[in-house]
């Protein structure tokens, strides 16, 4: 491990492989430090989908439409097979009130240019078969797609390692040393790297390291448990979501304290295939720290709003289940950029379930704040002072 | 030479295992996140042990700690865990 670097990256995800790869495309040479292994945590422990239209319309959806963009030659550029594949994506709508949300929801990711429409059940039912009859209809976009998240993280770490990038795994942040408001250097379990620059992309870990220069940062772990069955011949055709996957999503006070297990766990429907066959049956959203374990009421909760829903899911074999941990923020949005206070220290976490769509885009954005000063879009509703009191002031002189 | 499989279920060979080990991999974890090793039907029931002896090769066998257990023990029908609960 080099004694100095020009950027230090904290974490070896979705997110920090991608910061490391796009700063050493610009010339940069980043040391990027990982307490474990590459995809380790959450970006090793999700669904394989790319999906626009889960997004909020806003710079939420626009973030997602520059991402989708760029994995379309993401494949060829890093040399690696990451899974890449534009398979379109529904969200399946059970009833009257939740085709009005989506309705508006549809109409305002519209204006915003994404390609989506509404269908009748019928017409869902051609694309996917084996639907409930009981459903209204569902949304469609064609632009949805699948990533394999583990192979991604491999792929950005190679690149960047070949364009100079040093990646140190099972080497985790101790401590990071801070003098007159600015970053000096990095304390790891093998040794000091000076450094005026440091990103904290630790996803759901993030506050913690958050915590080593007084931040106090707003990031939540939300477990999200997720079934994997045997593999089977094409069943999936699309990523299938369900309306309540978005209210689960954006409205979490809205699902607490509720009787009925499927809320209060926060289920939402996340269907997919992957490249070997497997179906990914998702997902819960639960505030339980740091805990990773799967429950058995989890279990039962997923595969009964899964089944209602697509009743042709029931002849196949569960095989699995894991669970990763969501770095959530109150507002959905991830904190991007220079922390006010802290020169040199950059926040890029707080993805939430987005971390995979996001991913490149995110390596882009602070790759060009790092390098040029400025990002090719504008992302300042997305800095992290936006959230009061980030300061704690107990180590900052 | 013929190719030596480690994992059955996902075709996992001698010499992939060895290249995850190359790349980093100290865990079984690692290993399965490379390679496939152990996602299977089985679940790792018989490549764990194999790839466990690799792994002792270059890591003290005191520290490779085991794989996550997860449920189901065995593959079960999911029209058997959904109607077979009590309302």
């Amino acid at each position: 491990m080099k004694k100095s670097a020009d950027v230090v990256i904290v974490g070896g995800g979705v997110i920090g492989t991608s910061i490391a790869y796009y700063l050493s495309k610009q010339g940069i040479k980043p040391i990027l430090l990982e307490k474990d292994d590459l995809a380790s945590g959450s970006s090793g422990a999700c669904d394989i989908d790319i999906i626009l239209q889960s997004k909020n319309p806003g710079i939420h959806l626009q973030l997602a439409m520059e991402s989708a963009k760029m994995y379309t030659t993401l494949a060829d550029e890093l040399d690696f097979d990451i899974e890449y594949k534009t398979c379109g994506g529904m969200i399946l709508i059970e009833n009257e009130e939740q085709l009005k949300i989506m309705k508006d929801f549809v109409k305002r990711q519209k204006a915003i240019g994404l390609n989506v429409q509404l269908l009748d059940l019928k017409e869902a039912s051609e694309i996917q078969p084996g639907l409930s009859p009981l459903l209204v209809g569902s949304t469609y976009s064609p632009q949805d797609a699948h990533v394999n998240p583990m192979r991604l993280c491999q792929a950005f770490s190679r690149a960047a390692r070949r364009l100079g990038a040093e990646v140190c795994l099972n080497t985790s942040v101790v401590d990071i040393k801070v003098g007159k408001n600015k970053v000096k250097s990095v304390i790891t379990n093998r040794g000091e790297i000076a450094t005026k620059i440091v990103i904290n992309a630790a996803g759901a870990y993030a506050p913690m390291i958050g915590k080593m220069v007084g931040l106090s940062l707003p990031i939540k772990p939300r477990r999200g448990q997720i079934i994997v069955t045997e593999p089977v011949p094409k069943l999936v055709m699309a990523d299938v979501l369900c309306a309540k996957y978005i209210v689960a999503k954006y409205n979490p006070k809205l699902l607490e304290g509720s009787d009925n297990p499927e809320t209060r766990l926060g289920v939402g429907l996340s269907l997919s295939q992957t490249h070997d066959g497997q179906i990914l049956i998702g997902a819960t959203r639960e505030f339980v720290g740091y805990n990773k374990n799967t429950t058995h009421e989890a279990l039962r909760a997923i595969l009964r709003n899964a089944t209602r829903l697509v009743p042709a899911l029931k002849s196949i074999h569960v095989i699995r289940s894991f669970a990763g941990l969501r770095p959530y923020t109150p507002d959905g949005l991830p904190l991007l950029g220079y922390v006010e206070g802290i020169q040199g220290f950059i926040m890029a976490a707080g993805h939430e379930g987005d971390g995979i769509a996001l991913s490149p885009v995110t390596g882009r954005i602070i790759s060009d704040l790092i390098v040029d000063g400025k990002t090719f879009m504008d992302v300042s509703c997305l800095c992290p002072s936006r959230f009061r009191s980030l300061m704690k002031n107990e180590k900052v002189i | 030479m013929k190719e030596e499989y480690i994992c059955r279920c996902e075709e996992v060979t001698r010499k992939e295992i060895e290249e995850a080990i190359a790349d980093g991999a100290t865990t079984l974890a690692g290993i399965k996140r490379r390679t496939r090793a152990g996602m299977g039907l089985c679940q790792g029931r018989t490549c764990q042990r194999l790839i466990t002896q690799m792994l002792a090769n270059v890591k003290d066998k005191a520290e490779i700690t085991p794989p996550t257990s997860r449920p189901p023990v065995r593959a079960i029908k999911i029209g058997e865990i959904v109607e077979g609960e009590d309302e």
